[in-house]
């Protein structure tokens, strides 16, 4: 079966690849463009670790469907350092010990970056809310809500 | 293993391919179509899509809504006037299968899914489907009992009368998990009052039945009458009247059986 | 509707690793020529924190900085042997070997120093930021960098140490077939409040206040991590999640996360955490280890929490809506214990 010639932005850099019918995003990034950040936990939309934004909105990649990603911008873990400094939600989860295997990590900071884009001072509930989709095994979530309320107020800690 | 997918502009051609080809899929939102191209679901071959606005679009300015089927629940929740489906549309997934999934895929999402439709039901919606030979409207109650036959039509849109009160529409989703989980059971009740009396109720369950059901029998306790607390003790005691609920992993039929009249006596009632 | 709050208590004695075949691990510890050192282990970090307590566990023993420690678990096949990341055994079994190994990795390294200062290993010390010095006399000092690169270079030494710790065996006592199966006991006590609603049979966790004795906390912030996380896990076996929802029956298995149940962000109770530290006398540094007992307790205590709330005792997990509703229906309404 002919391949479909796919552009998008990736992390504000623009690529250019082919895909199969059907390839859903989590693979093209994966293992066309060897971006390894968006991980595979279940490819059924129940983990959250493939989530990315797509032009600003948090999207799991896994459901998505690569060729409709067609000119728009896909950001991931990847694109969320600042040259050689952390993102400050990177910085906040590692002071808050917000991750131990790490598997959710990906997911979990893309979603709070969603999160924090749109509203930067969140409530707890809202935090709560924004990573909702996303399932954390080892954390027990409270140090990861914790990072995301620290990192919303600049790294000062919250009531 | 791959499949063909092929973008229409326009739905009337989109609905030509679909009602073309047994193995053709509509994608919406993608939510549960990718999963199952993920999975290898060998039934389906072709993948098509819509491109056409209208699809997207929401109409929510008059007295008569309508949603296009394309419409995620994500947009449902920064649209003012549908102040009334927030609850609904906040029940469903995490906020990424917010901005995927749509209206017009929830019609077709099986147990423990469809929480707006069931939503919708309560609404007395009127589902709008293209198919290989025309368009038509069909009520939402009668789409839902013949979906395993509506495979190979596209639906255009939904829409429904808009409540006359903030009040008188209520939803509630019993969910293990929160704040995001599968529905145990879900609940919407449309009570529009004339003077102190309910004229026209609707009470719309999920996972009670394969698909969205009304509860005729709770609806039949609460016509005509005033939302009192023996009004409601009726409602109640009827809410399973009619029902099919399965066994599945997050509760059992027993269970959907014993708490769908305590949860629609607690809707009524306003009981948190 | 009425909703029940609860509360109940349980208590565990919790022995760190097992006696099987004397629950050995094996570590060994060398210096590269740039003065940093490896730990190889074939123990595995799942995310616990092996890697970083085994740093510290090294980096403390040769009397080096930690940054100067790479603890490298890649691969079981090549490393030195270990049972594995199981049982609690990680920090007290494992640590333990790291710190044989770089105890005999120091006793090269001093000598390696002494030769290059001219003066007796004895007289030498560390000052854990990368310098050996003379008791007494910190100018006649030496770097762990210029000692390794003498070594390598000069005196041909390697700087290494090898490191096992295995439990001597336990014999058992013919006449009472009494044993030792561990040399070291955590324990921990956990109190938790519940709400049950009595027409629906839900339960909510209201909170959680625990203490743990788990020997010195070599990483306080790591001890935390595992007592939070952990705790959640158990909130989850206790409540929650099972792959066969109707066991003994094999049918309507959990398909995917939305139908495998584990609570969500939304709901954690808070959970007050009491750290005891009395050091263990064969733990490295004292340290016992908190493991798997951080979700042990929190089982019972829900479960007696319920029992206190609306009077049904159920010992089947997890303690689902259905069971608790069941148990309610059976003995006519819910009958709730006085309030402790
Ligand atoms: C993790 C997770 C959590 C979820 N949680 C919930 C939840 O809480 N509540 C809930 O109700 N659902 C939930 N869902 C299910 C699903 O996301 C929603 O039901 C959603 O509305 C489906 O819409 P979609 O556009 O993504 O569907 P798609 O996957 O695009 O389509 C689903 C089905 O509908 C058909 N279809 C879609 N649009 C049309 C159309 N216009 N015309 C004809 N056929 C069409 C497709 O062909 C397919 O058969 C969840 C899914 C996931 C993965
Ligand atoms: S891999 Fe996409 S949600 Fe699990
Ligand atoms: S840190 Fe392991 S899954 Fe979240």
């Amino acid at each position: 079966m002919a391949k479909t010639p796919l552009q998008f932005r990736h992390n504000g850099r623009d690529v250019a690849i082919f895909v199969d019918g059907g390839t859903n995003l989590l693979v093209a990034l994966r293992e066309l463009i060897g971006d390894m950040t968006p991980k595979f936990g279940c490819g059924q939309g129940g983990c959250g670790t493939c989530s990315v934004l797509i032009d600003g909105e948090l999207h799991l990649s896994c459901l998505t469907l690569a060729e409709t990603v067609a000119g728009r911008s896909v950001e991931t873990l990847d694109g969320l350092k600042e040259g050689p400094n952390l993102h400050p939600l990177q910085r906040a989860f590692a002071d808050n010990f917000a991750a131990q295997c790490g598997y959710c990590t990906p997911g979990m900071l893309m979603a709070a970056k969603a999160l924090l884009d749109r509203n930067p001072q969140p409530s707890r509930a809202e935090v709560v809310e924004a990573i909702s989709g996303n399932i954390c095994r080892c954390t027990g979530y409270e140090p990861i809500i914790n990072a995301v309320l620290a990192a919303a107020s600049g790294g000062r800690a919250r009531a | 293993m791959p499949v063909t997918v092929k973008t229409f502009t326009s739905t009337h051609d989109a609905a030509a391919a679909l009602s073309s080809d047994r193995s053709a899929r509509y994608l919406g939102g993608g939510t549960l179509v990718m999963r199952a191209l993920n999975e290898g679901d060998i039934s389906i071959s072709t993948v098509v899509r819509a491109s056409d606005h209208a699809m997207t679009r929401i109409d929510a300015t008059g007295s008569r809504i309508t949603l296009g089927a394309g419409v995620t629940f994500a947009r449902i929740l920064v649209e003012r006037d549908l102040a009334f489906l927030h609850a609904p549309a906040r029940s469903i997934g995490g906020p990424a299968v917010r901005n995927m999934g749509t209206v017009g895929g929830n019609l077709f999402a099986p147990v423990p899914y469809g929480d707006f439709t069931v939503a919708m039901l309560a609404l007395d919606a009127t589902v709008s489907v293209q198919g290989g030979l025309g368009g038509r409207e069909i009520a939402l109650d009668e789409f839902l009992q013949s979906r395993d036959r509506q495979t190979g039509v596209l639906v255009l849109a939904i829409s429904f009368a808009k409540p006359g009160s903030a009040e008188a529409f209520r939803y509630r989703k019993i969910a293990r998990i929160k704040p995001k989980g599968g529905a145990v059971i879900t609940l919407a009740a449309h009570l529009p009052v004339n003077g102190s009396r309910i004229v026209g109720a609707r009470v719309a369950l999920g996972s009670m039945a394969p698909t969205p059901i009304r509860a005729r029998a709770a609806e039949r306790a609460l016509e005509g009458r005033s939302l009192d607390a023996s009004t409601i003790s009726a409602a109640a005691a009827a809410a399973v009247e009619g029902t099919s609920p399965g066994d599945n992993a997050l509760a059992s039929a027993w269970y959907r059986r014993e708490i769908v009249g305590v949860h629609l006596k607690r809707l009524l009632s306003g009981q948190e | 509707m009425t909703r029940h709050r609860g509360r109940g208590i349980a208590s565990v004695n919790y022995p760190i690793g097992m006696n099987l075949g004397g629950d050995p691990s094996q570590a060994l510890v060398h210096s590269n020529p740039s003065g940093k050192f490896t730990v190889a282990l074939s123990s595995i970090d799942l995310g616990q924190g092996m890697k970083s307590v085994t740093r510290q566990i090294c980096a403390e023993t040769l009397g080096v900085p930690v940054e100067d420690v790479y603890v490298d678990t890649a691969d079981s096949d090549t490393g030195p042997h270990c049972m594995g990341s199981f049982a609690s055994r990680g920090t007290h079994r494992v640590g333990n070997a790291v710190m044989a190994a770089a105890r005999e990795a120091r006793g090269v390294m001093m000598e390696a120093a002494a030769e290059e200062l001219e003066v007796n290993a004895a007289d030498l010390e560390t000052d854990g930021r990368g310098n050996i010095h003379v008791k007494g006399a910190p100018h006649r000092s030496i770097s762990t960098k210029d000692v390794a690169i003498a070594a390598q270079f000069k005196q041909g030494k390697t700087i290494s140490g090898r490191g096992i710790f295995l439990v001597p065996l336990s014999d058992v006592d013919p006449e009472t077939g009494e044993m030792s199966p561990a040399t070291c006991y955590a324990h921990a006590c956990l109190v938790a409040e519940v709400e049950v609603d009595d027409e629906t049979g839900e339960v909510d966790m209201v909170r959680m206040d625990s203490a743990y004795e788990l020997g010195r906390a070599l990483n306080p912030r790591l001890v935390e991590q595992q007592l939070v996380g952990g705790a959640w896990m158990g909130v989850s076996h206790a409540l929650y999640e099972t792959p066969e929802p109707y066991y003994p029956e094999p049918v309507h298995g959990p398909r995917d996360f939305v139908e495998y149940l584990m609570p969500g962000p939304g709901d954690i109770c808070p959970h007050d955490i009491a750290v005891l530290e009395r050091p263990a006398p064969d733990g490295p540094f004292g340290a016992k280890g908190p493991g798997e007992m951080c979700a042990n307790p929190v089982l019972p205590a829900v479960a007696n929490a319920i029992f206190n709330a609306v009077g049904v005792r159920i010992d089947d997990l997890p303690i689902t809506p259905e069971k608790v509703l069941r148990a309610i229906k059976a003995q006519g309404g819910a009958r709730p214990q006085p309030r402790r």
